[in-house]
């Protein structure tokens, strides 16, 4: 597909990098020749230097052949504008990153009236991602598949759970009250693994478990990890996540102290957020924090702008003793050295932005003729889930998968036959019209008949 | 630097270079005189060393091509390519002696034209088409050839084609590198493919008509004989010759645009090709009056005048004319136009029209601000405006072309035997790549005068201009050389 992304930033850059390594013409509109020179250098791109919102650089960039054309810079008026005139010149498809809640809040007009498409909004995207955790406190991650009905969480393997060190294919006989359920992925310290029969799972690793969501709360309930619920949470930073999380979560009954240094801030979220505690002051102030109770916190969440801020703080709350803990980091390269210092949870919003409008563009391609229905990235993007519908004709299908060939390094981990969920084992099989969802280490997996084979 | 990664691309060109020996292999099977063995031998050395160092260096997936390397690996490539293109030379025993032969083979591969081949008649068939062949590989670039054919060889493959490529900065046809590099090349066998038939038509035989159809295409120079063109003295082959000149120092890019829809429009839309084809015009129309006293009338001063500043202009280096014996001030014509060369984005060398069009534009901006100290000028090309480091690097690289002919001319002179305006052409027309030069090294004569210290020199001044000096300064840092 030719794609057109307007915005080099942090967001547009991982954008264009992860596009290009699926082999799409991509064309890259940023205002700054020093942001332009960095991704001529490091991308396989064409780098154009202009405003992203002028119909001439839109222009010269094909917008008129363009398939997708992405607005991701820092101003959502841009963004706007870009889209407008991107979409009146002819591209196809237009994806704009629009933060402010006030535009949001009249989205439809905007998508009939500017031809934008989709727009994404990074915090409120994050403050779903940051809530999904809150209600899941032991995992380090959700992820959902098929319209919601399989989820992937991810935990860390203790010394004393039942799996640990007994071999995959012994794991049913060995301890037969441990509910089935399939270990789609284990990260063990940043090398990403795909469990097989002889594979043992050692205490530390990052495990990847998926099923429906009846099978995995039972299997948590008898690890014993869904005891701890969630009652009440600090928020450091009032900024727009924490403006979105707070309207998520009060509702679930869970309590918020939400630390801001700016007064007029804080005024006005304690304005808008009835029933959450604002505090003026500083979050990262350990003082302050002992006297609004840290200790006795069932969770922290880290949100302010800085990321040193976030987490130094969130490492002193982990040393405080509060069970969970959620640190937002902009940069992505850090995540493996965090999650050492045993900050499991860590979230990038912009990460969380590009993986969102990657799935919307994976999508665009699908109708325009590869079998993707949806890709999912995972552990930082080492690893994807890819969902597709199996189709008449594919040697696979009725074949049971211990019978069938496997792409190495990927796995199939749900089936989803007739709206029912079926975690596969050796004698499963396809049926046409399946929903797949294979998790595979490489990216570049366009079908599904690369995975399966006789 | 990253040992690993530069072995595994180098590996590449090598299996490249030995695929593209089999088309001269092919043509010794077919005239059977006795060049087949050294053909054969230097594929046998080349594949599999190529091969091996493809696949057996492991880099780690996650390690990208940095700058530098890029760089590296371009200068070390065309050093190691040209070593293994003379094998050919020297094994069949027409250039026993490695000096010849690597001169030659670097030469060729430049796209310069230069030779130190005396015994044309001798030269057999297959070997004097790996000649042309090197032109036509070394004129597109051979990395851009192995990102065509290996487009998956590493990441951040840009750098290799920055590097590879003439002119101030890469433009890019389509977003990827690898197809972006094959449709260089597809443009590039289509013109090919149609001087071929137009010189056939013109009466060469098809042997004849790949020889130097190969070397008009890399803006190269070599003929299979000793006169170059001359020894065909037909009109119709010089001026087919001498529109493909032009037509190779013309951008690759515009012919891209052009046949994807703008037509015309895409040439005379472009401020670096209507410089050239002024130019062009201009010298044209000069040379062949200031030859008038030598010709006696205007036509065939035009002719020949036409054929030998297309040939200069385009870096090709054939000739049809001794200009040896044109006037000095026609010498001039033939000096300045050695030095600008043609268009960036395409196969001929030189400073390249787009630079000296910059640097006509900061002389006058620079004459300008006496006058106005404060006023803000942005230089503009195609109407948009130029960026400053951009402006100051075409100013420094005509700045270090210079030198480096000055300082080339200083080294020939060392070796002591040509005078000084054969010593300085010489060292003009390797860094341009061109071939001829005047006096001692003139269209008549050739390279094979100078010593083993004068031809290691011109062979290293064709590298450094072909590669448009900085890849191959960059060897002699020693930042090079070290790891981080």
């Amino acid at each position: 597909m030719r794609i057109i992304v307007i915005g080099a930033g942090k967001v547009g850059y991982a954008l264009a990098e992860h596009l290009t390594s699926e082999e799409h013409d991509v064309t890259v509109i940023d205002k700054s020749s020093e942001v332009i020179d960095r991704c001529s250098g490091a991308l396989d791109v064409i780098c154009l230097k202009g405003n992203g919102a002028n119909a001439k650089t839109l222009l010269e960039a094909g917008v008129d052949k363009a398939n997708i054309v992405i607005a991701s810079t820092e101003s959502d008026e841009s963004n706007m504008l870009a889209c407008l005139i991107a979409k009146r010149l002819g591209a196809q498809y237009t994806i704009a990153r629009i933060r402010d809640p006030e535009f949001n809040e009249s989205q439809t007009l905007l998508q009939n009236e500017l031809g934008i498409d989709v727009a994404i909004n990074p915090e409120r995207a994050t403050a779903l991602e940051i809530s999904r955790l809150l209600r899941y406190p032991f995992a380090g991650s959700i992820e959902s598949f098929a319209k919601g009905q399989v989820e992937m969480v991810e935990f860390r393997a203790l010394e004393s759970d039942p799996f640990v060190g007994i071999a995959m294919k012994d794991l049913a006989a060995s301890v037969p009250s441990l509910p089935r359920i399939l270990y789609a992925m284990v990260d063990r310290n940043g090398t990403v693994l795909i469990p097989g029969g002889d594979f043992t799972i050692l205490p530390g690793d990052r495990v990847f478990v998926s099923g429906d969501m009846m099978s995995i709360t039972e299997y948590f309930r008898y690890l014993g990890r869904n005891k701890q619920k969630i009652r009440s949470v600090m928020l450091l930073g009032g900024g727009r996540i924490s403006y979105y999380l707070s309207r998520l979560i009060v509702p679930m009954g869970i309590h918020v102290t939400l630390f801001e240094i700016n007064e007029q801030k804080a005024r006005s979220l304690s304005e808008q957020l009835p029933k959450v505690d604002v505090i003026l002051g500083d979050g990262t102030d350990q003082d302050l924090l002992e006297e609004q109770g840290i200790s006795q916190m069932d969770a922290f969440v880290t949100l302010s702008n800085r990321d040193e801020e976030n987490l130094m703080t969130a490492m002193y709350a982990a040393r405080r003793g509060v069970p969970k803990i959620i640190a937002k980091n902009s940069r992505t390269t850090y995540m493996e050295i965090l999650n050492d210092l045993g900050l499991d949870s860590v979230i990038s919003p912009q990460f969380i932005t590009s993986s969102t409008i990657l799935r919307y563009a994976r999508a665009r391609e699908n109708s325009n003729g590869t079998r993707i229905e949806r890709l999912y990235r995972l552990v930082d993007g080492k690893a994807e889930a890819i969902e597709f519908i199996a189709r008449k004709g594919d040697a696979y299908i009725g074949i049971p998968l211990k019978d069938l060939h496997m792409r190495k390094g990927s796995l199939v981990s749900v089936i989803v036959h007739q709206g029912k969920i079926i975690v596969p084992f050796g004698k499963d099989h396809i049926e046409e019209g399946d929903h797949v969802v294979i998790i595979s280490r490489d990216s570049g997996v366009s079908d599904l008949n690369e995975v399966l084979y006789k | 630097m990253n040992r690993k990664l530069i072995i595994r691309v180098l590996g590449a060109i090598l299996l490249v270079e030995a695929a593209a020996m089999l088309p001269a292999l092919i043509v010794s099977l077919i005239y059977q005189d006795g060049d087949t063995r050294a053909l054969a031998l230097s594929i046998l050395a080349i594949a599999p060393v190529g091969l091996a160092m493809l696949l057996l260096p492991r880099p780690d997936p996650k390690d990208h091509l940095r700058l530098k390397e890029g760089f590296i690996i371009t200068a070390l490539g065309w050093i190691l390519m040209s070593v293994c293109g003379a094998l050919p030379f020297m094994l069949s025993g027409f250039l026993p002696r490695f000096e010849y032969a690597f001169f030659e083979a670097v030469s060729g591969f430049t796209t310069t034209g230069a030779s130190v081949v005396t015994n044309f008649e001798n030269f057999p068939h297959g070997v004097m088409l790996w000649r042309a062949t090197t032109h036509w590989i070394g004129g597109m670039g051979v990395l851009v050839l192995t990102l065509a054919l290996l487009p998956k060889l590493t990441g951040r493959t840009a750098h290799l084609v920055k590097a590879e490529s003439p002119g101030p900065s890469l433009s890019k046809i389509v977003p990827q590198t690898g197809k972006t590099a094959k449709i260089l090349y597809r443009i590039y066998i289509l013109l090919t493919a149609i001087e071929f038939v137009a010189l056939t038509i013109c009466g060469m035989t098809p042997y004849e008509s790949a020889v130097h159809t190969m070397a008009t295409a890399g803006t190269g120079g070599f003929s299979c004989y000793g006169a170059s063109i001359a020894a065909f003295d037909s009109v119709a082959i010089d001026i087919v010759i001498s529109v493909f000149m032009f037509m190779f120092g013309v951008n690759f890019a515009l012919y891209y645009k052009a046949l994807i829809g703008e037509r015309l429009k895409a040439f005379y839309k472009d401020e670096e090709f209507r410089w050239y084809f002024c130019y062009v015009t201009a010298f044209i129309l000069l040379i062949s009056l200031f030859n008038m006293p030598v010709y006696g009338n205007f036509f065939t001063s035009l002719r020949y005048g036409m054929f030998q500043i297309c040939s200069v202009s385009s870096t090709t280096g054939f000739v049809t004319a001794d200009f040896n014996q044109w006037p000095a001030v026609s010498h001039m014509l033939i000096i300045i136009t050695m030095f600008i060369g043609s268009c960036a984005g395409s196969t001929a060398g030189g400073i390249k029209v787009v630079r000296i069009n910059m640097a006509a534009k900061m002389s006058r901006r620079n004459v300008l601000a006496t006058g106005h100290p404060k006023k803000m000028d942005v230089i503009r090309l195609d109407g948009k405006a130029v960026d400053e480091s951009m402006v100051s690097q075409v100013a420094q690289f005509i700045l270090m072309y210079v030198a480096l002919v000055l300082l080339g001319g200083f080294l020939l002179a060392l070796d002591g035997r040509f005078d000084v305006l054969s010593n300085l052409t010489a060292s003009l027309t390797c860094v341009s790549n061109v071939g001829p030069g005047l006096g001692a090294v003139g269209p008549v004569e050739n390279f094979a005068g100078y010593s083993i210290f004068g031809k290691v020199i011109c062979s290293f001044l064709m590298l450094f201009g072909r590669l448009e000096l900085l890849p191959m300064f960059i060897l002699f840092t020693r930042s090079a050389w070290r790891k981080y």
